[in-house]
């Protein structure tokens, strides 16, 4: 019995997937995605290693120390200079093998690359301002004078589109709860949160229609918060954007206050000195 | 401070004052017990209803679905559900885990295996234990308001949490409701620590003390330094939501100035990460002992478990900021909280090993609290190990808020702790009840909650590596969680059985309780700890004379002790 409620998905043909193939994450369609499937792949391995000795420790011991096979136990409180040294080696390559790596690595992908935001007034980047709500997203590109908050603005529910191997910037906000914008297959997302601007860049390296998620509880809806992400040729883009900007010059009314959820526009890299964040 | 002895008080006759208004530590105890036994059962359901939605959306929940939802058929109802992960979420943590590894566990275990003839503050442990009830009261309560209970996750992040996301009475009681249990838990955590410093029985230094006691006093530390921090954020919220203050409101909604959403992140967090240790502390302790006991061997670097569990104590406090990695914090912060972060994993890696070295050339009785103890080890390893992506800032850019990290820290809060509170459940049932459980079905509910909880919690993390964002009602309307479908029907089903084992476990519970003759002798697992020199179940006194130790917890297996291989605290070492 189904119920109204519900509204039945499309499904896509998953029958013939392999077990992996299930588990595998979304495809990965940007630039630097790698490096993130890369980390979780190296701490994998490593705790992949530590926990087998974990689990040799326990099942092996459980097995050969049964009081059947084992009866008599050996009475000792740990505190040999050997237990000492063997414990404190462990430790120490624990900390060693996975701690300090990955701390390395995520901090240098995530300072080098991740928020390392493109210096907007010598590279050609992509601006778009988002304003999250319970539960759509808005899309906000400058039109033709490349000023936001004019009336030439492309502004877009559900709908973003945005050209292949460019930097997209991001400037999200939100207007009334925290949403988070959630793009699985660029593994990314960040807070939507409403008083204060965050930031985020992706370069799409693939073109295609892929989805935009809301990741972070919203209200009730929360679940259906998605919004479909087109990514062109380069070529593509600059049609799409000329007939976009006629389109919306021609509907959007001047007059009407509603249009102009926009904010201006500050680059990362100017506002540095006052701080990354607002 | 010194040691002082505490007077025998005249037994209590009437019922009021043997079970509601008993001073009594073990009944206090025992209370806690059968009020988390409750809540785990309706956050129990609550987490099925869950799953049921997650691998059959729109399909009525059996048997009691038509009964609880009208409406729909039967069918869980979007808001619904968000009400139902909210519940859980906050029913799991605080009325069911706090109470049954703190307040019963706490409160049955500290007086007995320091010496002491009850808590320091008695009154004030009965009055923890009422409030709690207020508290539960107050949260339940929320259930049948109008609009429904708090829906904003367990966290409730502003400004969800405000009026402008939930309008309803719900959230407000929920505030309340939490603000009470803190109060609870706070005086708990205060008689916890007075009694751990002054009630220890004369030559009882502090590493003679059971780690369960290590444990559970690190855990009272926290508390009460924490609770009173989520208090203030909570009534503030409150504040936001009745009196129009502007704590935590931003954007279109502050009309009368603006606070900041993320300011409540902060100091939820705060909170929220010891919050974890709060939990997992007691349970810790508790294996600690436990691993010795049944390995028949003193508890390998039991000096430095102790302070491995004090570091990490310290430590827990300093790391919160990786929960608040996506608010887009400076960068400096971003490093700061994921290096501190990762430095818990070398106290975790010294209990590791200590806790394998203890049962390293043991001779190991495979009792049920054993196994229970060995399953913690092995799915606290996974859980520990889990959290490594979540610390690290780049991974947890894919996987915050995916079911990766529900999978994660369901192994570490949820697995971990409750199989300690089975373990704890099965131990100390004869000083408890004086009966001990069925040791056969005892195993069997240990291995289908095992192979269920692994196939839950597990499935959970490959989900949320697949995507799957948390706290979603319908994962199959997004493309890329279609493929997760079979994953979270499997899911689905593991959460099932493990939960249809829990019927073995409470039968198995009220038999013994109630109606089995047999009684359990004084020391049936015959370990050495100062409970076990007193008859079973503990009379009302505890201990008639204050016991003088004259050795540590652990002394199992001393070839030099002739005709057992076990000494009590109470003997002078061989």
């Amino acid at each position: 019995m189904k119920n109204k409620i519900f509204t039945e998905p499309v499904l896509k043909n998953t029958e013939n997937l392999g077990f992996f193939e299930m588990l595998a994450p979304p495809e990965d369609i940007s630039a630097n995605g790698h490096l993130i499937d890369w980390l979780f792949n190296y701490t994998t391995s490593m705790n992949l290693f530590f926990f087998i000795l974990v689990c040799i420790g326990l099942f092996g011991f459980s097995y050969l120390y049964h009081n059947k096979r084992h009866p008599k136990p050996y009475y000792t409180y740990g505190n040999k200079k050997a237990h000492i040294i063997i414990a404190t080696v462990i430790g120490i390559a624990v900390f060693l093998c996975i701690d300090l790596m990955i701390t390395g690595f995520s901090n240098n992908h995530y300072t080098g690359v991740f928020i390392n935001w493109p210096d907007e007034s010598k590279e050609d980047v992509v601006r778009v301002q988002v304003l999250g709500q319970q539960w759509a997203w808005n899309f906000r590109q400058a039109g033709e004078d490349g000023v936001f908050n004019t009336q030439d603005d492309i502004v877009t529910l559900n709908d973003l589109r945005v050209p292949a191997n460019k930097k997209v910037v991001f400037q999200i906000l939100s207007k009334d709860v925290i949403h988070s914008l959630y793009f699985p297959n660029a593994r990314r997302k960040t807070d939507a949160i409403p008083g204060r601007i965050t930031r985020m860049w992706i370069e799409f390296k693939k073109t295609g229609n892929y989805e935009i998620a809301c990741a972070e509880m919203c209200g009730t809806y929360h679940y259906r918060m998605a919004a479909k992400l087109t990514v062109y040729e380069e070529e593509d883009y600059g049609h799409y954007l000329a007939e976009a900007g006629q389109i919306h010059r021609a509907v959007n009314d001047p007059e009407d206050g509603q249009i102009y959820w926009g904010w201006k526009w500050t680059s990362a890299s100017s506002s540095k000195k006052i701080g990354m964040n607002k | 401070m010194a040691f002082y002895e505490q007077h025998i008080h005249p037994k209590p006759t009437t019922f009021l004052s043997k079970y509601i208004f008993s001073f009594d530590h073990k009944v206090i105890g025992k209370q806690f017990l059968w009020y988390g036994i409750l809540f785990l059962f309706v956050g129990g359901l609550m987490a099925l209803m869950i799953r049921w939605t997650l691998a059959y959306p729109g399909q009525p929940f059996p048997v009691i679905g038509s009964f609880l939802f009208p409406e729909t058929g039967g069918a869980v109802p979007p808001d619904t559900y968000a009400m139902l992960f909210t519940m859980h979420g906050t029913i799991m943590i605080f009325y069911a885990i706090t109470p049954i590894l703190i307040g019963a566990f706490g409160n049955f275990c500290i007086p007995l295996m320091l010496g002491a003839r009850d808590m320091a503050f008695p009154l004030l442990n009965m009055l923890s234990f009422h409030v709690a009830v207020i508290s539960g009261l107050l949260l339940m309560g929320s259930l049948f308001t109008p609009l429904g209970a708090a829906a904003g996750g367990w966290t409730s992040y502003p400004t969800l949490s405000t009026l402008i996301g939930s309008p309803g009475v719900g959230q407000t009681l929920w505030s309340l409701a939490i603000f009470v249990l803190g109060v609870s838990s706070t005086m708990g955590a205060v008689n916890y620590i007075t009694t751990i410093i002054t009630l220890r029985a004369p030559g009882m230094g502090y590493f003679d003390m059971p780690l369960t006691i290590w444990g559970l006093g690190l855990t009272a530390v926290l508390n009460a330094i924490f609770l009173p921090v989520l208090g203030a954020g909570v009534l503030l919220l409150i504040f936001d939501r009745v009196f129009g203050t502007t704590f935590f409101l931003a954007g279109a909604a502050a009309t009368t100035g603006t606070g900041d959403p993320v300011l409540f992140q902060h100091v939820f967090w705060i909170f929220g990460h010891p919050e974890v240790y709060i939990l997992i502390l007691p349970a810790w302790g508790i294996v600690s002992d436990l691993l010795s006991f049944f390995a028949r061997k003193p508890a390998f670097g039991a000096k430095a478990t102790a302070l491995a569990m004090t570091s990490i104590t310290i430590l827990s406090t300093l790391v919160y900021g990786h929960h608040m990695f996506t608010t887009q914090m400076s960068p400096l912060l971003t490093q700061t909280f994921m290096t501190l972060t990762m430095t818990i994993s070398i106290p975790s890696a010294i209990f590791f090993t200590n806790w394998l070295g203890t049962i390293w050339k043991g001779s190991i009785r495979f009792h049920s609290p054993m196994l229970f103890s060995l399953g913690v080890v092995f799915v606290f390893g996974l859980g520990g190990l889990t959290g490594l992506y979540l610390g690290t800032v780049t991974t947890d850019l894919y996987l915050h808020d995916t079911y990766f990290v529900v999978g994660h820290f369901h192994y570490t809060m949820a697995a971990s702790v409750l199989l300690g509170g089975f373990a704890a459940t099965y131990f100390w049932m004869p000083k408890m009840f004086g009966t001990l459980m069925n040791e056969f079905w005892a195993k069997i509910h240990f291995w289908i909650t095992m192979l269920g909880l692994n196939g839950v919690f597990f499935g959970m993390m490959l989900v949320g590596y697949g995507g799957m964002h948390r706290r979603i009602y319908n994962p199959f309307i997004y493309e890329f969680t279609q493929k997760l479908i079979p994953i979270n029907t499997f899911t689905t089903w593991s959460a099932i059985i493990m939960g249809f084992a829990q019927i073995i476990f409470v039968i198995n519970f009220v038999h013994a309780v109630f109606f089995k003759k047999e009684k359990a002798s004084d020391n049936p697992w015959e370990v050495g700890t100062l409970e076990w020199t007193i008859p079973s179940p503990a009379p009302h006194y505890n201990f008639k004379d204050i016991p003088v130790v004259k050795c540590g917890p652990h002394e199992l297996g001393n070839p030099n002790v002739i005709g057992k291989d076990f000494q009590y605290q109470t003997e002078e070492l061989a």
